[in-house]
C-alpha cells in the first residue's frame, strides 16, 4: 500500500470511527470529549493532516482533498448528533420540571357589566355613524322636563318619580336631556347617543334609585319610522342574536309622537313563554316578550324648543335602560347585584 | 285600570277571548298588564242543598246537616248558623277547600259528630259583612254548581295600564268606544229613563256659585230625596270588588260606579248636613284646616280648591269630600255633584297632601266634560233605583268655561311620509271616524274635529299617530338609516372615549370595576372627616344613607369592600371611575361635576397561590399604578409628596403632575377603616380625571433617534440617615450636570436590623450619543458624582 493510500484510508476510516464513538456519546460532554479526540488540535484527523508533507507532491493536492471532504463530514456528523443528544436533555433532562404547575398569571381584571353592555351598545351605533355625547348628571328642570315637552304640572312627570336637588335642579331622571343639549349645539343632520347614570326615587325588587341608560336619536330631513324600525332592529339583533324578533307597541312619551315601546322576543325561552322543562318563563311572565326600549318620532314641540324647524326636519329618538339589557344579556336574575359589587359577580364579566 | 269583561259587553258585543282583547289592546297601546281573577279564592267552592237538617245531639246552638254537594254521597256538616234550614241552597266549601282566610277545611269531629266541608257565611267568603248567619243561594242552582258560577262572578278581570295621554281610557265606556272601533263592532250607550219629582226644582233649592272659573270650568248637582241607605244590590257589589272598589252603601257605590263605568267622579253630600241653599266653589284660604271623610285634618293653602255650602266647606274639591256632609245611615236626601276641575289645581292638591284618589287621579288626566250631564242623569237614575230616591226636577248648573271642540288639519302624504306607509284618504277617514272624529276634506286634506275625550289630540302630529297606531306600528316597513358621518373634531378627545380608555388599562393591570350609587349618607363624609362646604344634598332622598352626593368616591368603595370582606372576598384590587358632586357657582347648573378614578388595593398582593409570595399589597403597588397610569395616558410623570393632614388617608401622598395636584394616595387611616371591618391596611387612591385627560391630551409623541452606542453600567452603594429621601439622592445626582449620565434606577433599599441608617444601592447608566465610552471617563463622572452627594448630603459610602 503506497503512502497515500494508507492516508486515504485511514481517513476514511475516520468516519466510520467517528459515527461509532458519537453513538455511544450519552450527553453533551462526551460528544465535547470526541470532538476534541477527532477534531482538536491535537486530534486524529489533524495527525493524519500532519502526514501530508511526507506524501509525494504529485499526491499531495488529492489527499489534501480528501481530508478537506473528511473533516466537513465529521462536523456533519457531530452536529446532527449534537442536535439529537440536545433535543433528549431537554426532553427528559431535569426530573423536578412540571409543566402543570401553575404560571405566574397576572391578574385577570373585569369592567363592570354595566360598562361592558354600554361599550357593546356604543361600538353597534358608532358602527352605524353614531357619535357618543355625555352631559351633566345634576340637571336643570328645564332640560331634564321643560323642553322635552313636560311642562310643570303634567301628569307625564308622575312616570318617574323625580330626585331633587332644588326646586329647579333635579338628578337627571332619563338620558333625555341630551338630545336638547346636543341639538342646542348643532344643526342637522346629526346622529348620537348618550350613555349615563339616571337617577329616580324609587327602590324595591326591579328598581334600584340609580342606574344607566342610553339615549339615542337622529334628526335629519325625511327621518321616518321605518328609519327608527330599521335602526333598533338591527341594534336587537346586534346586541342579543340574529334570531330575535322585535315588536313595537304604541305609547306614550310627551317628547316622542308617535312613541312606542319595544319588545324583543324572550331570550330566555326563545318566546315561547315556557323553559325547556315546560315551566312558565319568569323572565317574560309567559308572554313570550320582553320590554326593552322606549322609542318614538321626536315631537315637533321639541324641535321648536331647540328652534328646528318641524316642517323641516324629523327624527327619532330612543332610551334603553343598561342594566336591563345586561339582566338579559347575561341571564342575572337580581338587579341589586349590579350595586354591590361582590368580586364573585364582577369576575363573571372579566 | 281595570276592565272587567261583562261591564264591557254591556256597552260592545265583543265575544272574543280576553286574550285576545289583552292582545290586540296592548298593540294600539293601551298595555294589557296582567289578567286577574279576582275570584281565584271561590273557584273551589260549590252550592250545596241542604237534605236534611237536625239538631246537634250535643251541642244546643249547632245543628247537623245532611248536604247534597254534587258529590255523589250526602255529606255531613256541622253549622252553627241560626239560619239555615232543609230545603236551601248555600255555598259549600268542601273538604281540603281553603278560605279566602287562609283556613283549610278538614274533615273533622265536633263534639262527637262528622263534619266532611262548611257551609258560608258571606264574611267568610269575602263577599261581604254579614257574619251573622250562612248565605242562602237562589234555589234554581243544582247541587255541584260552581258557587261562582251561580253567583255570576266576573272570572277574568283585565288590568289595563293606561298612559296619562289617554284619559278617555279610565272608563269602561272609554275602553268600549275603543274596542268598537278596533273590532268594527256597534257602540251602545245605556239608556236614560229618569223619572223626576216634578213638584221639586233642584235650581230654586240650590244654586251653585263659582268664585274660580279656571278651577272649576262645570258643576252641576241635582237632589235626590227618600233615599234609603243600605248595601247595593248583590251584582253591583260583585262588579265593584272584581274591579278592587269596596262595596260601601247603595249611594257611595252608585258614584264609584258611575265613575268606572263614564270616567267622571262624583261626589255625594247628605243634602241635609250642607246649609243654606247655595253650593260655591271658591279656593281656601292659607293656613285653613280641614277635616276630610278619612277623618284627617288636612291643613291648606290659598291653592286649593274648595267646596262650600253657605256657611262652611264641605269639600276638598275633586280630592275628597269633608267629613262634616258624609252621606251616613241617617242620610235620605243626598245632593250630587258632578263637576270639572281645573287638572292642574287637583293635581297640586293631591300631591302636596300626598291624597291621590280615584277621583283625583281621573282630574288630573281630564274629564270629559261633554258627557258630565250624561254622568249624572245616569247616577241619579241609578240613586231612584237601588236607592229608592226621586230625583228632584232639574239640574242646579254653572259653566263659566264650556268646552269647546278642537280642530285639526290634517294632511295624508305628512302622515304617510312621517310612517313611512301608503295608506289613502278613504283609510284615513275611517280610522279617524271610527276614534269618534268628524272629517270633512278640504282639497287633498282633511279638517276633523276632535271629539272632547280626546285632549292628547291637538296637533296633525297627534292625528297621524292615531292613523300608525290603528293601522300597527308592527306593521310598517323596516329601513336602516344612511347616517351622515359626523367627523365632530370632539368626539375622538371625547369625555366617552378618555374614560373608556381608562377603565381598559385598568382592566388590564387586573384591576375590576365597581359602580356604586352617586349618593351617600352624610354621615358617611363626616365620619372620613370631609369638608362640610360644598356638599350637594339631595331635596328629597329615598333615605338618609343617600342624602348627598359625593364628594369622593371613598365611601362608596369602603362599602363595597366591606360587602367583600362580609362574603369573604379578602383579596381585593378594585377601581372606581365616576364623578363627583360639588357647589360651584360658576358652573351652568351650580354643581361642578368631575371625573374622578378611585382605586382599592386590600389584601395579598398577589393571588395566595404558588408561585407568588404571601405578602400583602402595599404603597408602592399603588403608587405603581398610578405611575403606571400617568405614563400610559401623555406620557407624564408625577411628583410624590407627603401630605401632612389627610382627615382619613395615614399617610397620604399628594401626586403632583406639571405642578397640579392630579389626587391623593395612602392608606386608609386605621381608626376609621375597623368600620368597614378591614383588618388589613386599605392602600387608597383618588385622582382627578378631568385633570388628567386635560394634560395629558396636550402632549403628541415626539420621536428621538435611537443610540447607536453602547452603555456602561456603574453601581454606587450608598449609606444615609434614615429620614433621608430617595429623592433627595436623585435631585443632587439628576442635577449634577453630568451629560453623559442617561438614567438613575434604584437597585436595592437595605434596612439593617439596628435601623439607623440604610444603604440605597443605585445603578447609573452612562452613554455618549456619538462614541463609544472609556472606563477612565466613566470612572471620573462616578467620582464626581460620589464627591457631589458628599458634599451636599449627609451621607457616607461604605
Ligand atoms: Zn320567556
Amino acid at each position: 500500500m503506497s503512502a497515500v493510500q494508507e492516508v486515504n484510508t485511514s481517513l476514511k476510516s475516520l468516519i466510520q470511527e467517528f459515527k461509532h464513538v458519537l453513538d455511544q456519546a450519552s450527553s453533551l460532554q462526551d460528544l465535547e470529549e470526541a470532538r476534541g479526540a477527532f477534531l482538536g488540535r491535537k486530534g486524529r484527523l489533524a495527525r493524519i493532516m500532519s502526514r501530508l508533507p511526507e506524501l509525494d507532491p504529485a499526491d499531495r493536492p488529492e489527499a489534501g482533498k480528501t481530508a478537506n471532504e473528511v473533516k466537513t463530514e465529521l462536523g456533519r456528523i457531530r452536529e446532527s448528533r449534537k442536535k439529537e443528544l440536545e433535543k433528549q436533555a431537554a426532553s427528559d433532562g431535569d426530573q423536578s420540571f412540571d409543566p402543570s404547575l401553575p404560571g405566574r398569571t397576572p391578574d385577570v381584571g373585569s369592567v363592570h357589566p354595566v360598562t361592558r353592555v354600554i361599550q357593546d351598545i356604543s361600538n353597534i351605533f358608532t358602527g352605524l355613524g353614531f357619535e357618543i355625547v355625555t352631559g351633566p348628571e345634576v340637571e336643570t328642570d328645564f332640560y331634564n322636563f321643560e323642553a322635552l315637552n313636560l311642562p310643570p304640572g303634567h301628569p307625564a312627570r308622575d312616570m318617574q318619580d323625580t330626585l331633587y336637588i332644588t326646586e329647579t335642579l333635579v338628578l337627571r331622571t332619563h338620558t333625555s336631556p341630551l338630545q336638547i343639549r346636543t341639538m342646542e349645539k348643532r344643526r342637522p343632520p346629526l346622529a348620537a347617543i348618550a350613555p349615563g347614570k339616571v337617577y329616580r326615587r324609587d327602590s324595591d325588587l326591579t328598581h334600584t334609585p340609580m342606574f344607566h341608560q342610553i339615549e339615542g336619536f337622529l334628526v335629519d330631513t325625511h327621518v321616518s319610522m321605518a328609519d327608527l324600525r330599521g335602526t333598533l332592529t338591527a341594534f336587537a339583533q346586534q346586541i342579543f342574536d340574529s334570531e330575535v324578533k322585535v315588536r313595537f307597541r304604541p305609547s306614550f312619551f310627551p317628547f316622542t309622537e308617535p312613541s312606542a315601546e319595544v319588545d324583543i322576543s324572550c331570550v330566555m325561552c326563545q318566546g315561547r313563554g315556557r323553559n325547556q322543562d315546560g315551566t312558565t318563563c319568569r323572565v317574560c311572565k309567559e308572554t313570550g316578550w320582553v320590554e326593552v326600549l322606549g322609542c318614538g318620532m321626536i315631537d315637533p314641540e321639541v324641535f321648536l324648543q331647540v328652534g328646528y324647524d318641524p316642517d323641516k326636519y324629523t327624527g327619532f329618538a330612543f332610551g334603553l335602560g343598561v342594566e336591563r339589557v345586561a339582566m338579559l344579556k347575561y341571564g342575572i336574575n337580581d338587579l341589586r347585584m349590579f350595586f354591590e359589587n361582590d368580586i364573585k359577580f364582577l369576575n363573571q364579566f372579566a | 285600570m281595570l276592565l272587567s269583561l261583562s261591564w264591557l259587553r254591556e256597552f260592545t258585543p265583543y265575544r272574543g277571548s280576553i286574550d285576545e282583547l289583552s292582545h290586540r289592546l296592548t298593540m294600539v297601546g293601551l298595555e294589557g298588564e296582567e289578567i286577574v281573577r279576582p275570584f281565584a279564592h271561590l273557584s273551589p267552592m260549590v252550592v250545596g242543598r241542604v237534605v236534611e237538617k237536625k239538631q246537634h245531639p250535643g251541642a244546643d246552638k249547632l245543628s247537623l246537616c245532611s248536604v247534597d254537594a254534587g258529590t255523589g254521597e250526602n255529606l255531613s256538616i256541622v253549622c252553627g248558623a241560626p239560619n239555615v234550614q232543609a230545603g236551601q241552597n248555600v255555598a259549600v266549601a268542601l273538604e281540603g277547600t281553603e278560605l279566602p282566610g287562609g283556613q283549610v277545611i278538614k274533615k273533622t269531629s265536633i263534639r262527637g259528630e262528622t263534619s266532611q266541608g262548611m257551609i258560608c257565611s258571606e264574611a267568610e267568603l269575602e263577599l261581604g259583612q254579614d257574619s251573622s248567619g250562612i248565605m242562602v243561594l237562589d234555589g234554581a242552582f243544582s247541587p255541584g254548581t260552581g258557587l261562582r258560577r251561580a253567583l255570576d262572578l266576573e272570572e277574568f278581570v283585565l288590568d289595563i295600564g293606561v298612559t296619562p295621554n289617554r284619559p278617555d281610557c279610565l272608563s269602561v265606556m272609554g275602553l268600549a268606544r275603543e274596542v268598537a272601533a278596533l273590532f268594527d263592532l256597534p257602540l251602545y250607550k245605556p239608556v236614560l229613563d229618569l223619572h223626576e219629582d216634578n213638584s221639586r226644582h233642584c235650581p230654586d233649592e240650590v244654586q251653585i256659585e263659582i268664585d274660580d272659573p279656571s278651577g272649576c270650568p262645570l258643576y252641576q248637582a241635582r237632589i235626590i230625596s227618600g233615599c234609603a241607605i243600605k248595601p247595593s244590590p248583590d251584582w253591583m257589589r260583585y262588579r265593584l270588588m272584581a274591579v278592587g272598589v269596596r262595596p260601601i252603601n247603595n249611594i257611595v257605590d252608585i258614584t264609584n260606579y258611575i265613575m268606572l263605568e263614564q270616567g267622571q267622579p262624583l261626589h255625594a253630600f247628605d243634602r241635609d248636613l250642607l246649609e243654606g241653599d247655595r253650593i260655591r266653589v271658591d279656593r281656601s284660604r292659607p293656613g285653613f284646616k280641614f277635616p276630610t271623610l278619612d277623618e284627617q285634618e288636612r291643613e291648606l293653602n290659598d291653592q286649593d280648591l274648595l267646596i262650600w255650602d253657605s256657611e262652611k266647606p264641605v269639600a276638598l274639591a275633586g280630592v275628597m269630600g269633608g267629613a262634616n256632609t258624609e252621606i251616613n245611615e241617617h242620610s235620605t236626601r243626598v245632593l250630587l255633584e258632578c263637576a270639572v276641575f281645573n287638572p292642574l289645581s287637583i293635581r297640586q292638591t293631591a300631591r302636596r297632601l300626598g291624597l291621590h284618589s280615584e277621583s283625583s287621579f281621573r282630574f288630573e288626566r281630564g274629564v270629559d266634560q261633554a258627557n258630565a250631564p250624561f254622568a249624572l242623569d245616569r247616577a241619579a237614575q241609578l240613586m231612584s233605583e237601588l236607592g229608592q230616591g226621586r230625583g228632584y226636577q232639574g239640574v242646579s248648573r254653572a259653566e263659566p268655561r264650556p268646552c269647546k271642540p278642537v280642530q285639526v288639519y290634517f294632511r295624508r302624504e305628512r302622515a304617510n311620509s312621517l310612517l313611512a306607509l301608503d295608506v289613502d284618504q278613504e283609510y284615513c277617514r275611517r280610522v279617524l271616524t271610527s276614534l269618534g272624529c268628524e272629517v270633512q276634506e278640504e282639497g287633498g286634506a282633511m279638517q276633523v274635529t276632535v271629539p272632547i275625550y280626546r285632549p292628547d289630540i291637538t296637533r296633525e302630529v297627534d292625528l297621524i299617530e292615531e292613523i300608525g297606531r290603528v293601522y300597527g306600528l308592527d306593521k310598517i316597513p323596516e329601513h336602516l338609516p344612511k347616517v351622515q358621518k359626523s367627523m365632530h373634531h370632539e368626539d375622538a378627545d371625547s369625555e366617552y372615549r378618555f374614560l373608556g380608555a381608562v377603565k381598559q388599562w385598568a382592566r388590564g393591570l387586573g384591576l375590576q370595576e365597581a359602580i356604586n350609587y352617586s349618593f351617600v349618607g352624610m354621615a358617611d363624609l363626616d365620619y372620613l372627616g370631609v369638608p362640610l362646604e360644598g356638599r350637594v344634598k339631595v331635596f328629597n332622598p329615598l333615605s338618609e344613607e343617600q342624602d348627598v352626593m359625593r364628594t369622593h368616591l371613598l365611601p362608596g368603595l369602603l362599602n363595597t369592600l366591606k360587602h367583600n370582606l362580609g362574603q369573604g372576598n379578602t383579596r381585593l384590587k378594585l377601581f372606581e371611575a365616576a364623578r363627583s358632586f360639588e357647589q360651584d357657582s360658576s358652573s351652568e347648573t351650580g354643581v361642578r361635576e368631575n371625573n374622578r378614578l378611585a382605586l382599592l388595593l386590600y389584601g395579598r398582593r398577589h393571588r395566595g397561590h404558588w408561585p407568588h409570595p404571601e405578602d400583602d399589597a402595599d404603597f408602592y403597588d399603588l403608587k405603581g399604578l398610578v405611575e403606571n397610569l400617568l405614563g400610559a395616558f401623555g406620557g407624564l410623570e408625577g411628583r410624590f409628596v407627603l401630605h401632612r393632614e389627610h382627615p382619613c388617608l395615614e399617610p397620604a401622598v399628594e401626586c403632583i403632575c406639571r405642578e397640579k395636584t392630579l389626587g391623593v394616595l395612602g392608606r386608609g387611616a386605621p381608626d376609621k377603616a375597623r368600620a368597614y371591618k378591614a383588618r388589613k391596611d386599605i392602600w387608597y387612591c383618588d385622582l382627578d380625571l378631568d385633570l388628567l385627560h386635560s394634560l395629558g391630551s396636550r402632549s403628541r409623541p415626539q420621536f428621538q433617534p435611537l443610540p447607536r452606542f453602547p452603555v456602561v453600567k456603574r453601581d454606587m452603594t450608598i449609606v444615609t440617615p434614615m429620614e433621608l429621601a430617595y429623592h433627595q439622592l436623585r435631585d443632587v445626582v439628576e442635577n449634577a450636570g453630568v451629560d453623559i449620565l442617561e438614567d438613575i434606577s434604584l437597585v436595592d433599599v437595605y434596612l439593617p436590623p439596628e435601623r439607623q441608617e440604610k444603604k440605597l444601592t443605585l445603578r447609573l447608566t452612562y452613554r455618549h450619543p456619538e462614541r463609544t465610552l472609556k472606563d477612565s471617563e466613566v470612572d471620573r463622572e462616578q467620582q464626581k458624582l460620589a464627591d457631589l452627594l458628599l458634599k451636599k448630603l449627609p451621607v457616607g459610602f461604605p
